[in-house]
């Protein structure tokens, strides 16, 4: 009776819940489902990461090349970020070329690591002019349960915290290039975003966190990525009257997410030490 | 391009309306040197798989100066989509589509909020009932800290700490859209930002009923 | 031959053809690479906004048509000098990249976007450089003037359409007069009078004279042409020259009728007319307590932490809670079920088998595999 209800007035049967103060999943509306964060899955790739928020599950792996710099950028390596939205995690993607949906979130995640300038590009470089390293970032959704852009984001800051690189030494003479690969050096981080995703219901109500489902139901979202005082935002509320002090709840409930994704990937990273 | 404490200008704007024959609406904006045409078709005819029975379809497609569109402009592509499937009263015509089609022809700053507004004249200029009108204000915060409103001529990206998008609607000039296009910005700078932007917005919307006045006066 | 892509430069110019027949172009100059001659691009984009029939991303026969056309017109009559864009032979050229934006479609594209292109590609200024060596230094244009690209001659296309099997003929068909015309014919010709491009398409014959006459006029029309777009260029030239303003937002002509302009405008800000408080500090302090109850990382095993609690996670609650209970359930009730003397020799082989600890485990799923089997077959 109660899928039937679902099924039928999806809104109608959301509105009863969060009239309640709770979501259909058992959730209260400011709280993110459980994630689970695996650090090092990978072992080919010079960095990974798992994470899995409720049922949406994302991989992340880094990988490192080398190449010549860009010719305007000659001191810097470059990163590229590629989120790929396969037909196995939803029925709504279809196999062959990525949809835009792909595209936005790998434009949302080349965005990210460029305002935050969170990987120093200047470390990328191993000779000037000659050679750098390239990172390529794969991300994969496995399972789509809506609010990707919080696991890819958690995804990549994870992975990224993870990268090792071989160290490299070139010979003077020779211009050869020795790869030694029981050196590794970790990549050093200068930010760490973490992001938090809202979806408005009905115009007036704030999910954190948004399933699938109520991605779907909803009539805008916001996004907020953190990381210390700095924000960066993408505000799609559309027409929905959300007012500043709800808008002042997201910073305030990103800046908390903040502190907890950051503890994640430190507790979880300092496991893998031990 | 002064920069007196808590007062900042805005670049001259200059728009033609109904500029290119074949659309249903078009302008074609200059907000300080940058420079965007829009075009709007519709209501017309949707694609099947893209079909909604309540409603029209808002499709949006921009395409970049030089070369194939890349994912940056997919990126901008849903933002605007996310702000005119509510400003446009899509519920007066189901099972069609409303295109609008951005073309960049000179970015000197500040392109989101220029297609952004173009977009909005255009549906105008088309005659397609909105719920109500939106305006998008670009602010940049500088290393130092002080605030300007972009386009600003002889700004560059480099010496900017952040710069955001707002986009106001009307009349209680609440916030449809933000979106920071560089860099990263503190709370209180987002703010300040923001209340520079919806005094900002007064000028465009103003621009706007000016650009309709002059349409109206010259046809007989 | 490999080559690096080399700085960019662009420059773009607006031919303004409008008046007559509302269509407008675009074109735009990057970079690229290319072996001992530099080369030359044309791309021609049918966007959406030309017309209701085009659609995105996809080029119909039309748009084959026309920048077929448009290659043979620019790039097969050697226009542009391409060995004047090679820097190191062999291995660094420039690349010129012609992008032709279509932004409305009232007919006879093809002479449009020729005029356009040709008057582009004169206007057209690639950086200075300068090879020493194995290095290659680009100069931006504050540090040396831009050179323009050496033009042989500008080609330029004319279209006739004829109707009647050829008896009427008209110069520069409208979009309509493109729809009913019975054939088309195009001249591409140059000042010099000298003919690089000539089609003929469509249902009809065409007698000599035919031809003849259409030359002749078009050797008029391209006159003109040639004219009007050298006199832009003086004209462009002039106002650089004397430091004025150019570009697209100055191109934008200033006499029409449906053009508004509004002078730039001082923007008082009144700070905190909407800057909400951040007084909040009690709800900040609530939300951050219940935060901190269920915010505590949970490290699930070797490189694994979680998070939350409450909410379905298929992955989550069924692989560790769930799965390893019934596990759990399973292996005693094989070990009910079994022997005791299988255990033991379970247990025999254990110990012997420890040399290293990761074998170890492996012996132990085996054994819970094992186990399974042994359980379904009295079942």
């Amino acid at each position: 009776m109660a899928d039937a209800f679902r099924c039928a007035l999806p809104k109608e049967y959301y509105r009863q819940f969060i009239e309640r103060d709770v979501r259909p999943d058992g959730r209260e509306l400011g709280e993110f489902r459980p994630t689970v964060l695996n650090i090092g899955s990978i072992s080919t790739a010079e960095g990974s990461a798992i994470v899995k928020l409720g049922n949406t599950s994302v991989i992340c792996g880094v990988k490192a090349e080398l190449a010549e710099p860009k010719a305007e950028t000659p001191q810097e390596g470059y990163l590229v970020p590629n989120v790929e939205l396969s037909a196995l995690c939803s029925s709504q993607f279809r196999p062959g070329p990525p949809g835009e949906q792909a595209q936005v979130l790998s434009q949302l995640m080349v965005n990210i690591i460029k305002n935050f300038h969170s990987v120093p590009l200047e470390d990328l470089c191993v000779v000037a002019g000659k050679l750098v390293w390239v990172l390529y970032i794969d991300l994969i959704c496995l399972d789509y349960g809506g609010n990707l852009i919080d696991a890819c984001v958690l995804a990549l800051t994870a992975a990224l915290k993870n990268t090792a690189l071989p160290s490299i030494s070139v010979e003077e003479e020779t211009q050869k290039i020795n790869a030694d690969i029981t050196k590794h050096n970790m990549l050093q981080l200068a930010c760490t975003p973490i992001s938090a995703s809202f979806a408005i219901f009905d115009n007036t109500i704030l999910l954190v966190d948004p399933t699938s489902e109520e991605e779907a139901l909803s009539t805008g979202t916001v996004t907020v990525v953190t990381d210390g005082e700095k924000i960066f935002e993408m505000d799609k509320s559309g027409g929905s009257q959300i007012t500043s002090e709800q808008r002042q709840m997201c910073f305030r409930r990103a800046f908390q997410r903040h502190r907890e994704g950051i503890k994640l990937i430190e507790d979880t990273m300092s496991s893998v030490d031990r | 391009m002064e920069i007196s404490d808590g007062s900042c200008s805005t670049a001259s704007m200059s728009c033609t309306l109904g500029d290119l024959s074949q659309p249903d609406g078009s302008a074609s904006l200059t907000h300080g040197n940058t420079q965007v045409a829009a075009a709007v078709y519709g209501p017309c005819e949707v694609r099947l798989s893209k079909e909604f029975p309540d409603r029209a379809t808002i499709e949006v497609i921009h395409k970049p100066k030089v070369g194939l569109p890349r994912c940056e402009d997919k990126l901008r592509e849903t933002l605007l989509r996310s702000i005119f499937e509510t400003a446009a009263l899509t519920a007066l015509h189901p099972r069609s589509s409303i295109q609008i089609i951005i073309q960049e022809i000179e970015d000197q700053g500040g392109l989101l909020a220029t297609s952004i507004n173009a977009a909005c004249l255009a549906l105008l200029d088309a005659s397609i009932s909105m719920k109500f009108l939106v305006a998008a204000v670009t602010a940049k915060v500088k290393h130092d800290g002080s605030v300007l409103l972009l386009p600003q001529e002889g700004s560059t990206e480099k010496d900017s700490l952040g710069i955001i998008t707002f986009v106001f609607r009307e009349p209680d000039k609440s916030v449809v859209c933000s979106f920071t296009s560089v860099g990263t910005l503190s709370l209180q700078q987002r703010n300040q930002c923001l209340s520079l932007c919806q005094e900002a917005c007064d000028t465009v919307f103003k621009f706007y009923r000016e650009c309709l006045e002059n349409k109206f006066s010259k046809i007989k | 031959m490999r080559d690096t892509p080399l700085s960019n430069c662009e420059r773009e110019f607006l031919l303004d053809i409008i008046k007559e027949r509302k269509v407008s172009c675009e074109v735009t100059l990057p970079k690229l690479r290319r072996p001992t001659e530099g080369i030359l691009f044309v791309n021609v984009e049918l966007s959406p906004m030309a017309s209701a029939s085009f659609e995105q991303g996809r080029l119909t026969e039309e748009g084959v048509e026309l920048s077929r056309l448009l290659e043979r017109c620019l790039k097969e009559s050697h226009c542009v000098d391409l060995e004047s864009l090679c820097i190191i032979a062999g291995a660094k050229v420039w690349s010129i990249r012609v992008d032709i934006h279509i932004l409305n479609h009232d007919g006879n594209m093809l002479d449009c976007s020729s005029i356009a292109a040709i008057s582009a590609l004169a206007h057209f200024r690639r950086p200075d450089v300068t090879v020493k060596g194995e290095e290659v230094t680009i100069h931006t244009s504050e540090e040396r003037d831009p050179i323009p690209l050496s033009l042989h001659h500008m080609p330029l296309c004319v279209s006739f359409a004829f109707f009647h099997q050829g008896k009427y003929l008209l110069v520069d068909p409208g979009e309509l007069e493109e729809r009913v015309m019975d054939g088309k014919m195009v001249i591409g010709m140059n000042k010099h009078r000298e003919i690089c491009m000539l089609q003929i398409t469509g249902q009809m014959l065409l007698l000599k004279e035919q031809v003849l006459r259409c030359s002749n006029i078009a050797v008029v029309k391209v006159m003109e042409m040639t004219e009007l777009i050298q006199e832009a260029l003086l004209n462009d030239k002039s106002s650089r020259a004397k430091g004025l303003k150019c570009g697209f937002a100055e191109s934008a002509t200033k006499r029409k009728v449906n053009r508004t302009w509004k002078e730039a405008m001082d923007v008082n800000s009144v700070p905190g007319c909407e800057v909400p408080s951040d007084s909040d500090s009690e709800s900040d302090e609530d939300v951050e307590s219940k935060i901190s109850e269920r915010g505590d990382v949970n490290v699930l095993g070797h490189g694994v932490g979680a998070i939350g609690k409450s909410a379905v996670s298929k992955w989550f609650e069924e692989n560790t809670d769930d799965m390893e209970k019934e596990l759990e359930e399973e292996r005693n009730k094989s070990v009910h079920t079994n022997s005791s003397q299988q255990e033991k020799a379970m247990t025999a082989v254990m110990p012997a088998d420890i040399s290293g600890d990761h074998e170890g485990d492996s012996e132990e799923e085996a054994i819970q595999i094992l186990d399974k089997d042994l359980k379904l077959q009295p079942m």
